[in-house]
């Protein structure tokens, strides 16, 4: 609580500051360079630390998007409201609808959805936008649609626009109605509807992670809120995704951890011939190619290859098989570079854990040394692992998988998982889950599945999730913790037929 | 290893059903018959039926090869660059197939082994005669502006040769064991996903025979029915002729004799199509030509028809060009020939007649100066390559060379007779299977379907 008060009145100051004419007066030379408003304004949270961060970095041009929610004829707005791309543009899209429509001011807003952050940043920018076309909108505050137009004809609205908002399958979409809450005065006190507007509003977009992160579920959200409160608890998952990273060629491997030691993990990306580091919005941070390493005498015919994130210090190992050996990089954040620092003779499959390729072919040897150097002999070549201590999964050619409690214990057998396999606690239960794709080869489309751990074969005791991915084959699966809020988000490689790739963001929240 | 790790793992191998987790699975042996030699051509320019072509691509590749799309894909360079616009540089991946590359299209542009196919590097400085590798870099500067060099650099006559030093630089190597190859582990585009082939040399009945009794998985040069996959035809067969050795009115005298779509019709292997222009409908597009009337009859003339001996299609057409041109007063001679030898007497100009089959690239610049070459019109390609060249846009070059081929077509010695493709069928376990933008089967990457049970938990 005294937490949330210092916030509170450091949070009303800054406004207070910002608010404040900017004074000429010169500063005293010994006085800190002041920083753009932009940066130096936190990024906003819902209220505490532990709550994730929303992923779109505040824009430097834009100014905040509060359009007031009156029904004066607002000022012509000089500046178009800010917010994740995938939600600006489908608040555009939804605002030409309705301006079509010519309804009659002042228009009421009503926006439903699982995630209350999402359906208030649309309304707001939605608000702002119909502000523009002076068409006076406010956002009510409903229990139900079906409330809203009772709510909306008591605060004097002539017009009410219905929207439910979700994230599903990669797609960010509105779907509701546009009604005329105008009343006959023959109806007597039956609440009659005009014969316009009326109309349906269908609109979708692609997701990014902006819009992905408004629409996570976060920890405080899901423990106070009671249309949340069922999701929470051990053993749930709620998946959604969009795309985080577009790239130019298919992913061979993915890994992902704190490179520059800010407490979020960032994304790596092996492709064939480059690596490539990413912030957790999709930004680039740095780029390495890969092609003065001598080439292999034995490649793959596919993309494939390793990278991983060593600890203490932070550094990246990767392998494209294309080449002859890998390279230890360090990410120097000040320069966008990636720097090599040696060369890397064994495949990393964790911190400690080491394997080697079959020569041009997509598997590993079954042989893998461990931390402490002792060698875990795998009952067949593998093409994927993930190491969550003491677990370890290693994902065969044919489907099946050999799952270690420990590696002192014999594995535990599997069938039927993806290449894209991976372990990590994605309820924050401090237990793994098992998540995974589709084993099939080409798969249409294909789905990534999450199973809990309980020391036997996790795919007998039901599914935790399911959701369809975006069309593609999807090879790779690592879990992040990219906003330090201990719930890891999945992280799906996939390949395009076209031969471009995509990095598919999975975050906990409640389609 | 304990003993429990030991039964656990036998467990895992013994019932693993043919699942993929997503991935291409490998192995397999692949059975495959075709219509082309028992033994492997060493030489890419004489390899250049549809089948021996595929057969050659086995064991060698060019530099690039053209993918379905037309784009090229590195095969055995590392690299192909332009540095700058009037230069195109190829890295290799060894100093020694550096020198192996430039020695083999030194000898086809020299005198040494003439083919047709040496005007595919005539836009390069001395026609490509002088070039030199600089360790592993192979320079390649321009006479004039030729945009469609890297595409024509990916022709299969432009392959690297097989040699006792270099058995195999393609995706398979041969064995000891006759018609049995290998995959080769060190191949640049990767190992292939198959571990070995098996050829078998045969007829078109053998074909339908080994099809029908299901010992082979894949069959090269079958005829076009359902499920049967054709390349484009670009194995196009010309009759060549001598100005100073047959009379004036030859040409109309063939074109009144011979009905292109008879001898598709009846007397070579289909997939096949009448070719009444310079370049294969698949290049030019279809279009109709009308036959010459006959000119008058005079005395007896005698020439002899030069053809291959190892195709058993120009046999076949010569035997048909015999016939006809003998009722326009024509004595007909014909003399079968190795194809080496051919080519010989092809670059002496030692022939009155001779049937030429060519597989053409499937970009209409490049084709037609092959074809202009097989002319016997070399110099033309001076004059009419940079005309071609100099147009920057693909498609608008592309025009420009269809049109001189319409163009130049009534001057030149060669008569266009037809054009043919490959046909290839498999049984449907068989995944990967693509043909590339020559018409020729890519078994690097073929595999064997896995099957595909239910993943873990929908059953349940």
């Amino acid at each position: 609580m005294m937490v949330r008060r210092a916030l509170a009145t450091l949070l009303l100051s800054t406004l207070a500051a910002a608010a404040e004419p900017p004074t000429p007066a010169p500063r005293p030379a010994s006085s800190p360079p002041i920083a753009p408003a932009s940066s130096a304004t936190p990024r906003p949270t819902s209220g505490t630390p532990a709550s994730p961060a929303p992923m779109a970095a505040p824009r430097p041009t834009s100014s905040p998007s509060t359009a007031p929610a009156s029904i004066a004829p607002a000022a012509p707005v000089s500046t178009a409201p800010a917010g994740p791309p995938s939600v600006e543009k489908l608040v555009q899209l939804v605002a030409e609808d309705v301006r079509a429509l010519k309804p009659e001011p002042p228009v009421a807003l009503h926006l439903s959805g699982s995630s209350a952050e999402l359906q208030r940043a649309v309304g707001t920018l939605l608000a702002s936008r119909l502000a523009a076309s002076e068409l006076g909108p406010l956002v009510l505050d409903a229990p139900s649609p079906e409330a809203a137009e009772n709510l909306a004809r008591e605060r004097g609205a002539r017009s009410l626009v219905r929207l439910t908002i979700s994230v599903q399958e990669g797609e960010l979409s509105a779907r509701g109605d546009l009604l005329g809450t105008w009343v006959n005065f023959w109806s007597g006190r039956t609440p009659s509807r005009p014969v316009a507007p009326a109309a349906a509003l269908v609109r979708a977009v692609e997701a990014d992670a902006g819009a992905l992160a408004l629409a996570a579920l976060s920890p405080l959200t899901a423990s106070s809120s009671s249309s949340m409160a069922m999701m929470s608890g051990p053993r749930q998952v709620r998946l959604m995704g969009a795309a985080l990273v577009r790239l130019e060629q298919v992913p061979a491997a993915l890994a992902t951890g704190d490179l520059d030691g800010d407490g979020k993990d960032e994304v790596a990306v092996l492709t064939e011939r480059a690596v490539s580091v990413f912030a957790a919005d999709g930004r680039l941070l740095a780029r390495r190619e890969l092609e003065s390493l001598p080439l292999s005498s034995a490649p793959p015919r596919e993309p494939f290859g390793v990278i991983a994130v060593i600890p203490q210090p932070a550094r990246l190992a990767a392998w494209s098989a294309r080449y002859a050996h890998g390279e230890v990089l360090v990410l120097d954040p000040a320069k966008g570079a990636l720097r090599p620092i040696g060369p890397l003779d064994t495949a990393p499959l964790g911190a400690n854990e080491r394997g080697t390729f079959t020569s041009g072919q997509t598997t590993y040897t079954p042989e893998v040394r461990l931390s402490e150097g002792r060698i875990l002999t795998v009952p067949a070549p593998f093409t994927a692992a993930s190491i969550v201590p003491p677990r370890l999964l290693f994902v065969h050619l044919d489907g099946s998988a050999s799952l270690y409690a420990r590696p002192t214990t014999p594995p535990v057998r599997i069938q039927g998982l993806g290449a894209g396999s991976a372990l990590g606690d994605l309820d924050g239960d401090g237990t793994p889950e098992l998540i995974t794709t589709s084993p099939q080869l080409f798969p249409a489309p294909d789905v990534v599945r999450v199973y809990p751990l309980a020391g036997d074969d996790p795919t007998t005791h039901g599914m935790l999730w399911q959701s369809v991915l975006p069309p593609g084959r999807a090879l790779q699966v690592v879990t992040a913790d990219l906003d330090h809020d201990n719930h890891r988000e999945v992280l799906v490689g996939l390949w395009h037929s076209d031969g471009t790739g995509e990095v598919f963001l999975m975050r906990q929240g409640a389609p | 290893m304990t003993l429990r790790h030991a039964l656990a793992s036998l467990l895992l191998l013994c019932s693993t059903p043919g699942l993929a987790a997503g991935r291409i699975p490998y192995g397999g042996e692949l059975r495959l018959a075709h219509t082309g030699s028992a033994e492997p051509l060493g030489d890419p320019t004489l390899a250049d039926s549809p089948v021996e072509a595929a057969l050659f691509s086995f064991l060698s590749r060019p530099v690039c090869r053209l993918e379905a799309s037309g784009a090229p894909r590195l095969a055995v360079a590392r690299e192909m660059s332009r540095p700058v616009n009037q230069s195109v540089r190829l890295t290799m991946p060894s100093l020694s197939l550096a020198n192996t590359l430039t020695r083999a299209w030194m000898r086809i542009t020299g005198p040494e082994a003439p083919t047709p196919y040496r005007a595919l590097l005539f836009p390069v400085q001395g026609e490509a005669r002088q070039l030199s590798a600089n360790g592993s870099t192979v320079e390649l500067p321009l006479a004039f502006p030729w945009p469609d060099l890297e595409r024509s650099l990916c022709h299969p006559a432009l392959a690297l040769p097989l040699t006792t030093v270099a058995p195999s630089l393609g995706p398979f190597s041969a064995t000891a064991a006759k018609g049995l190859f290998e995959s080769r582990l060190g191949y640049l585009e990767g190992r292939p996903y198959l571990d070995r082939i098996l050829l078998t040399s045969t007829d078109e009945r053998g074909l339908a025979r080994m099809w029908t009794a299901k010992q082979v998985q894949l069959e090269l040069g079958v005829l076009p029915e359902a499920g049967v996959l054709t390349g484009p035809a670009l194995y196009a067969t010309y009759l060549s002729f001598s100005q100073r050795r047959v009379p004036s009115d030859f040409r109309q005298a063939f074109e009144s004799a011979i009905d292109r779509e008879d001898l598709t019709r009846l007397f070579v292997r289909a997939p096949a199509v009448p070719m009444p222009y310079l370049l294969p409908p698949a290049l030019l597009g279809p279009a109709p030509k009308p036959r010459s009337a006959a000119p008058p009859a005079t005395g007896a003339r005698a020439v002899t028809l030069l053809y291959d001996a190892t195709n058993e299609d120009q046999r076949a057409v010569a035997e048909r060009i015999q016939v006809k041109l003998h009722d326009r007063g024509y004595k007909v001679a014909l003399e079968p020939l190795p194809r080496s030898l051919l080519r010989t007497r092809w670059a002496k100009g030692d022939y009155d007649l001779m049937l030429q089959s060519l597989l053409l690239p499937p970009v209409p610049g490049p084709a037609l100066a092959v074809v202009l070459d097989a002319a016997g019109r070399k110099d033309l390609l001076g004059v009419e390559l940079p005309f071609i060249g100099a147009v920057a846009d693909p498609a608008a070059r592309d025009a420009r060379a269809r049109e001189r081929a319409m163009a130049l077509g009534p001057t030149v010695q060669i008569l266009p007779l037809y054009a043919q493709g490959l046909g290839v069928r498999a049984v449907p376990e068989l995944g990967g299977l693509v043909l590339d933008a020559q018409g020729l089967p890519v078994l690097d990457g073929v595999y064997f379907m896995p099957t595909e049970p239910a993943p873990a938990g929908m059953s349940r």
